[in-house]
């Protein structure tokens, strides 16, 4: 036991939906720190690889690791509080609640304040100032007091990504973050997500090639619920069977995009 | 739909006012009136409390009479306990409905809150049916199909004798209680609360356990439900297993969706306005359910945020409203309401007089024909013009009068909208023209 055991472990994960294999056993280990994205074709289960980390679906097989201990098994919250957070492909945020006030619902949940019944929350300086530096982070101090339905998409997708970070998780999961946006608002949600992950350790699932090479430490290529390689962005797509497997059916990187026709198919049992 | 149910900004003058009055105007009332007001404070509790689970946390129950009932007969079993010597005070007896709501509800909870939607509902139903059930069997616990009765005992120089007693004993209790529904919505659970109503999944991956969130929620509105209760049975001295019957189950929904559960005093408001015309118009007619159906029909239709809904949109735009030019078109509004309602009524007494008993025996006494009948002080003739003439000529003339206000109304409600104003437009409870008082009967 020299070095600290990886931030995020994937041991022989596999998940079928009734006979149906989706993901076929995936190893994968994501050091403390790093940027790391997973690639692949419609359908190829990664969405259903982030819902198995995340808790969001039991595995069928395998083992998860979270710095060393599994996590397999435990319902969503219990391994949100492990540490490890996750963001939505589809915005999954509180319509009705201000933007603020959508925040701040993740900032009680990293104070322990699950069943807070004795003091109104607007006295909690703390819980307060907190939720405003993640405001602040996301960039949607002008929009705080806002509605969150009310929100553009790109402002929802930055409060999406917001919303994660509030419970403090170290390991952040973020779900095509960049999905649906224009150019300017990819560049701009590329900054966020380089700023605010820093010092956590990152898994993306994202489409964008060029999101990828300018974010990440690393690439995982998932094809038919396998991963293919795993290396640096570079090495990754001068690989002749990830061209073939993947890259070659996109004509080029400026459009290596694809705008959230993932959805069909993997996400939902 | 509205901003998170919270009262608005003119709320605690508004509040001073409404409390002033319950506490100040009462002495001057008839018994009857005393007693429709106990009714109001019980059913505006029951309601506001049944609001925390379906406006707040968004879980429709159909099933909330069970933890009214529960509350209730907990009560009335202190109450016995009292009489035989038990030295308790009289104004903490609702301590016992609290309690039972809270321990049954966390039960009920437990398993109602395993599922949502459709199927929460149709588990809190089945539970209510189930004390429904088995209530008439229990003798020893609900007394059997009589139910348990007993009296009030004096207290603390204190008769508890007079309506007027039990009144002043209802409205603290339901101040209080409701103080601590509103505290509630302000605390970090309260927040949570609503969260879960939008989105629980997002929820759960915020650290949350989502079901104990549930659970919880679920034991206060059931123990808010049962202080209803109690206080009912204080009122009352008696309740009987009826008290776990669909229809108190339906009541508070109607009650809540009638007032709006959107907003927070909303339900109370709607509770309020349908206890009064209970007791103001089921002596007259037979048909007050009816009325009271159709209302809710009208209103889930035209103005779904409610009665609360419509007062708080206007609200938010006083300032920017030309009341002036709206008095107008509203009043001609509530006049097309007003006579949309007298066709309807018409319509309705005349053939619940033609369906009924009474003009069967007329009719074999005529020899099979079509003798004419009375009502409202007049005779008719099943087969004249003028009888089912005059009731659609007033319907049709209320209709256009309502369909020409409402273009005004939506017109001025228009200039509201695009104006700036402070909050962005287009937040209201519904839309502009919705919020007409179009077609309630008045």
């Amino acid at each position: 036991m020299s070095a600290s055991p990886p931030a995020l472990e994937l041991v022989g994960v596999a998940k079928s939906f009734g006979a149906i294999p989706v993901v076929r056993g995936v190893d994968l280990q994501i050091p403390a720190g790093e940027r790391h994205a997973v690639i692949g074709p419609n359908g190829a289960g990664k969405s259903t690889l982030f819902n198995l980390v995340s808790g969001l679906f039991p595995l069928s097989g395998g083992d998860i690791r979270l710095r060393g201990r599994s996590i397999a098994g435990l319902p969503p919250h219990r391994i949100n509080r492990s540490g490890l957070a996750r963001s939505f492909q589809i915005t999954n945020i509180f319509h009705r609640l201000s933007v603020f006030e959508n925040l701040r619902i993740g900032v009680m949940a990293r104070h322990g304040l699950r069943f807070g019944l004795f003091r109104p929350v607007a006295r909690m300086r703390q819980v307060n100032e907190e939720a405003r530096a993640i405001l602040a982070l996301v960039r949607l101090e002008a929009r705080a007091e806002d509605l969150a339905g009310d929100l553009t998409y790109s402002e929802q997708r930055a409060l999406e990504i917001g919303m994660t970070l509030t419970t403090g998780a170290d390991v952040i999961l973020l779900d095509e973050p960049t999905a649906g946006m224009s150019r300017e608002e990819t560049d701009r949600a590329v900054e966020l997500i380089r700023e605010v992950t820093a010092g956590k350790t990152l898994l993306m699932v994202e489409h964008d090639m060029s999101v990828v090479f300018s974010l990440c430490d690393r690439v995982s290529v998932l094809v038919y619920g396998e991963i293919l390689a795993t290396d640096t962005p570079e090495r990754i797509s001068a690989n002749r069977a990830v061209q073939e497997a993947y890259l070659g059916e996109e004509p080029d990187e400026s459009s290596g995009r694809d705008f959230g026709q993932d959805s069909g198919g993997e996400a939902a049992p | 739909m509205s901003p998170p149910v919270s009262p608005s900004v003119r709320t605690p003058l508004l509040l001073a006012l409404v409390l002033a009055l319950l506490i100040g105007l009462p002495p001057f009332l008839d018994l009857g009136l005393q007693n429709a007001l106990v009714n109001v404070l019980i059913a505006g509790l029951f309601a506001l409390a049944f609001n925390l689970l379906v406006g707040q946390a968004g879980l429709l129950s159909f099933g909330h009479a069970a933890y009214f009932g529960i509350g209730a007969f907990a009560t009335l079993h202190l109450m016995r306990a009292v009489e035989d010597g038990l030295a308790f005070p009289t104004p903490l007896l609702p301590l016992a409905g609290a309690a039972a709501g809270l321990a049954v509800g966390a039960v009920a909870g437990f398993f109602a809150t395993l599922r949502s939607g459709v199927y929460f509902a149709l588990v809190t139903l089945a539970i209510a049916e189930l004390f429904h059930s088995l209530a008439p069997h229990w003798e020893g616990l609900f007394g059997g199909e009589a139910g348990l009765s007993s009296m009030r005992m004096p207290w603390g120089g204190l008769i508890f004798g007079s309506t007027l007693e039990v009144y002043y004993l209802a409205l603290g209790w339901v101040t209080l209680s409701v103080w601590l529904l509103w505290a509630y919505t302000r605390t970090p659970f309260g927040r949570l609360t609503l969260a879960l109503r939008d989105n629980e999944q997002r929820v759960r991956f915020l650290g949350y356990d989502a079901h104990a969130t549930k659970v919880i929620v679920f034991a206060i509105s059931a123990m808010f439900s049962g202080v209803a209760g109690a206080l009912q049975a204080i009122s009352n001295e008696t309740a009987n297993y009826s008290l776990f019957s669909a229809h108190v189950s339906a009541g508070v929904v109607l009650n809540t969706f009638v007032g709006g559960s959107t907003v927070f005093f909303g339900p109370a408001l709607g509770a309020a306005a349908f206890t009064l015309f209970d007791h103001l118009v089921s002596d007259l007619t037979r048909s007050w359910q009816l009325y009271q159906g159709l209302i809710f029909v009208l209103v889930m239709l035209f103005a779904p945020g409610g009665i609360g809904g419509i007062v708080q949109h206007h609200l938010r735009h006083r300032r920017q409203l030309d009341w002036s030019r709206l008095a107008g078109p509203y009043a001609l509004a509530g006049l097309g309401g007003a006579l949309v309602a007298a066709g309807m009524v018409f319509m309705i007494e005349s053939l619940s007089v033609l369906f009924g008993e009474g003009y069967a025996v007329l009719r074999r006494d005529a020899g099979g024909g079509h003798p004419p009948f009375e009502a409202f002080g007049a005779q008719w003739d099943p087969a004249g013009p003028l009888t089912w003439g005059l009731p659609l000529a007033l319907f049709l003339a209320g209709l256009f009068l309502i369909a020409r206000a409402r273009r005004d109304i939506a017109a001025l409600w228009e200039s509201v909208r695009s104006a700036p104003a402070g909050r962005p437009a287009g937040r209201g409870p519904e839309a502009s023209a919705r919020s007409a008082p179009s077609g309630s009967p008045s």
